[in-house]
């Protein structure tokens, strides 16, 4: 089976050498966009644990970078379907790279979300010191990171596992919500701050959901068929 | 689908039963065709064989037993005793005549013998019987033989021998031969070659590759396959009027100083050959340029977009892969003057050619030879035109092969 | 559009019309054909693309009763002027044809012909070695270089025909829908090699598949019969080849690319 698929790749690679160059430099810009996001989101939060308002702003410089990236890789996306007539495998790739590109550009705005609280924030202190949110962040970082190296390297294996992970990044949240919850019923002045708090740990439980939109279409490239991956602790179900 | 309910075809009604009836009908008649071409066609070569071989009734004026010295058969005299027959018999100048045109110390004992036999012997054929008879009524021919000529040796001949080819013609039908006739044919062939196949294939090419289409060219083309259609008697009168008479001087060998100005006359092989290649040359033309026509244009623009110029393309590409359609062609259009009597007969050919011929000597070719003897009363002459014919056609089909093999070799290059 | 930049553009052609008697069969074409890019002309059936290619390398003179108007500059030089002599034109743009051509002879004899009446005095056997390796043929014939260019396959032919071509050292091949003839992978061979070929020559290629265009060509000239009635195609968009495919700024561009033409 994997001589029979190296085989196959090879002789692919040998008709379209262009048009695989062409992809392998747009799985490159993937993974460029990526890491830009995971750096604007463990930059967004360490500025609002360290409180550095400049650093929040360089986000939105970042974001501008995020974003036009995205559009570049749209573009290039496109081209490819308009011109090398991608099919099967190719075209899903080409599809999910479009998706792909898209979920990391709103992981991007999150980040900027964070930014945008530590600069509202202004003078004002923390409501309390940053313990579970940078885990969070971290823990979404590093799934994002090895979803789009699974996605990139069309590993259905990794992919599959990863979407799993996404349960502790919500038990962290629900704790994160529960700790804020007893701050804002202690001093209902504390409300504001609070809600500020909450707003970073949604975006970043929102992030890490994201991150098992990518491994669906690490899946889907490899298998062509599009499941979407349940995990164990949903947020909805839990609150209906 | 079944027979019995066949399924409803709505505005289709397809009566095939008819429909294979109607083909089967064209079939046999396509196939009768073909049985009685066959059968023609044998039933032709038939009577021909049946004419080559036979039955003669021989009669000698000298009895060849009688000549005989001391026992030993004539056939197996000395040279010098068969001089000494000839000498006793024929006249004093029928002697020297024969001395002048060869002296008999240099002939050959088989030579002489030939001589003996020809001139003192003197076969006379009183009777033929063709093959078919010989065969069938063998004891009936034996009977009257010995009953109507008692004097008469009766043989069962083949007409066609090596002799046959061997010896020139001869006023007797069992000494005449088609030495001359076919070297004469042999001759006329082979300029009608030389002369026809460069101009034929020149002129097809320049009317192919180069002229233009436009009215004139398109005048000259029709023309060319009209004078194909030309009946060849008419090229007869034309090489009569332009070889033998016009160019008389070329024709006749005068221009180079080969014959006596005075006594010079164009009825010769070159006149023959000119008009016989006159008479091809449209074919030629014609089927060279069907040949150049149908090299694919691809292969044109193949060798001009690499910056080949025309005559590079020309000579390097469409002439090779025309050449065996040429050659085709060509094989067929000399076949045909191989084969053409009536323009010779109007040119001028001869009857009675004893010698070899040369470019300027006056000629006769094999179907004239054939021609003429046929139309002789005595039925030995028409054995020897049966025997000439057979000749004739294995010339043609030796010719035929020869061009084949070369057309081949043409085409197997790649 | 006057300027001539014949370093950065090998042809260029200014207010370009081809007659075939009196029908003019192409208008007032004015395009630039950049060095070492593949060139497209894509366009209906019957609008003038071989006729504006021919027009290239002076093939359209085989035509009886054609001639041109305009200029085409090769490097500078018109084309069409007094005293150029289409041979040599051919020599230096060569062309390779629908159908796979080859010459009735041997895989040698099909690359060193073209060479030797153009008086090559180099080394023979390494021309055509390297002649076969820029087609990406030689390892396929390599040893079978005596027998008959027929006895390949169309895409081998067609190759054989580019190697032909590359033989006699042109600066621009001249494609006429090189790969119609051809099967699938016959014709995604074709176009790779297409790729490797920019590196050496300029390649300008017309074909009446989009697709083709879009995949391998660097610039798209889209023909079109002028609106006129009378019959005679121009170039009405011109440009790159992703721009041409993704959002072209000719309404009839868009509806011939998006196969709502007509």
């Amino acid at each position: 089976m994997v001589i029979i698929n190296g085989r196959k790749q090879e002789r692919r690679a040998s008709m379209r050498k262009s048009f695989e160059s062409d992809i392998q430099h747009l799985k490159d810009e993937l993974l460029l966009l990526g890491s830009m996001v995971e750096q604007a989101t463990l930059d967004s939060v360490e500025a609002l644990k360290k409180r550095d308002i400049e650093a929040s702003r360089r986000i939105y410089d970042m974001d501008l970078k995020i974003n036009a990236k995205r559009y570049a890789i749209e573009e290039q996306v496109m081209i490819l379907i308009a011109t090398q007539q991608p099919m099967a495998h190719d075209l899903r790739l080409l599809a999910s790279i479009l998706e792909v590109a898209g979920e990391l550009e709103r992981m991007g705005d999150y980040a900027k979300g964070i930014a945008t609280i530590n600069i509202r924030m202004g003078e004002q202190p923390l409501l309390k010191p940053l313990v579970d949110v940078p885990r969070m962040a971290q823990i979404g970082a590093s799934m994002l990171h090895r979803a789009l190296t699974a996605f990139v390297n069309e590993d259905a294996e990794t992919a599959r596992k990863i979407p799993a992970e996404d349960d502790e990044v919500d038990l962290l949240y629900n704790q994160v919500y529960r700790e804020l919850m007893t701050f804002v019923l202690e001093n209902p002045q504390n409300i504001e701050r609070a809600n500020w708090l909450l707003w970073v740990a949604h975006n970043l439980e929102r992030l890490a959901d994201r991150v098992t939109n990518i491994c669906e279409r690490a899946i889907f490239i490899v298998t062509g068929e599009i499941k979407e991956i349940k995990s164990t602790y949903d947020e909805f179900e839990e609150k209906k | 689908m079944s027979a019995s309910s066949p399924a409803p075809l709505g505005p289709f009604q397809d009566n095939l039963p008819h429909r294979h009836r109607v083909g089967a009908v064209w079939q046999w008649i396509f196939f009768s065709a073909t049985v009685i071409g066959i059968f023609v066609l044998s039933a032709l070569l038939l009577n021909i064989i049946d004419g080559a071989f036979g039955y003669v009734a021989l009669e000698a004026r000298v009895d060849p037993d009688t000549l005989a010295v001391n026992g030993v058969p004539l056939e197996e005299l000395p040279k010098e005793e068969l001089i000494r027959i000839l000498q006793e018999r024929l006249s004093a100048s029928a002697f020297n005549k024969l001395n002048d045109e060869k002296p008999f110390e240099e002939r050959s004992q088989a030579n002489v013998y030939d001589l003996v036999i020809e001139r003192v012997v003197k076969y006379q054929v009183l009777e033929t019987w063709s093959l078919w008879e010989s065969l069938t009524r063998s004891a009936e021919i034996r009977a009257r033989v010995a009953e109507e000529f008692p004097q008469a040796e009766l043989r069962f001949v083949s007409w066609l021998t090596v002799e046959t080819i061997r010896r020139p013609q001869s006023s007797e039908a069992v000494n005449a031969g088609v030495r001359t006739a076919i070297l004469g044919s042999l001759w006329t062939i082979m300029i009608t070659i030389v002369v026809a196949f460069p101009l034929g294939v020149g002129a097809a090419i320049y009317l192919e590759e180069y002229a233009r289409d436009d009215w004139l060219n398109r005048l000259i083309r029709t023309n060319i396959n009209n004078l194909a259609g030309v009946p060849s008697i008419i090229y007869g009168i034309l090489g009569l009027a332009i070889f033998v008479r016009a160019l008389e001087r070329l024709t006749s060998g005068a221009m180079f100083g080969l014959v006596d100005p005075t006594t010079a006359n164009g009825r010769t092989v070159l006149s023959a050959g000119l008009t016989l290649a006159l008479l091809i040359l449209p074919l030629i033309i014609i089927n060279a340029q069907e040949a150049i026509r149908a090299v694919p244009q691809s292969l044109r623009k193949a060798s001009l977009g690499i910056g080949a110029t025309k005559w590079q393309t020309i000579w390097a590409h469409v002439l090779p892969n025309a050449l065996p359609g040429i050659l085709t062609g060509t094989i067929l259009a000399v076949s045909r003057a191989i084969g053409e009597t009536a323009p010779l007969v109007v040119v001028g050919a001869s009857t009675a050619i004893s010698f070899d011929p040369n470019l300027f000597s006056r000629f006769t070719t094999l179907p004239i030879q054939i021609y003429q003897w046929t139309s002789r009363p005595q039925g030995e002459w028409r054995h020897l035109a049966a025997a000439a014919i057979l000749i004739l056609l294995t010339l043609l089909l030796s010719l035929n092969a020869t061009a084949i093999v070369l057309r081949n070799r043409f085409t197997k290059r790649f | 559009m006057d300027t001539l930049d014949n370093n950065r553009y090998v042809i260029q052609a200014r207010n370009l019309g081809i007659y075939y008697g009196d029908f003019k069969a192409v208008t007032d074409v004015n395009m630039d054909i950049e060095r070492n890019k593949i060139t497209a002309i894509i366009g209906p059936s019957g609008c003038g693309k071989s006729t504006l290619l021919r027009a290239f390398n002076r093939m359209n003179e085989l035509v009886p009763g054609s001639r041109a108007e305009g200029q085409v500059f090769f490097d500078g030089e018109d084309l069409y002027a007094k005293g150029v002599d289409p041979v040599e034109v051919r020599h230096r743009i060569g062309m390779v044809f629908q159908k796979p051509n080859p010459f009735p002879k041997s895989i040698y004899e099909n690359i060193a012909w073209g060479a030797r009446i153009h008086g090559y005095r180099g080394n023979m056997d390494e021309l055509v070695e390297r002649s076969l390796r820029q087609a990406a043929l030689w390892d396929e014939v390599k040893d079978i270089l005596h027998r008959s260019g027929l006895a390949l396959s169309g895409g081998q032919q067609q190759r054989l025909c580019i190697a032909r071509a590359i033989a006699v050292q042109p600066e621009v091949i001249l494609m006429d829908e090189p790969a119609s003839a051809l099967d699938p992978i016959a014709t995604l061979k074709i176009e790779e090699l297409m790729q490797d070929l920019k590196k050496d020559y300029t390649i300008v290629i017309v074909t009446h598949n989009m697709q083709q265009a879009a995949r391998v060509s660097d610039y798209t000239a889209m023909m079109m019969l002028v609106n006129d009635g009378s019959r005679s195609g121009t170039v009405i968009e011109f440009g790159e080849t992703t721009k041409i495919f993704t959002r072209p700024s000719d309404k009839r561009t868009e509806d011939y690319v998006t196969g709502r033409f007509g």
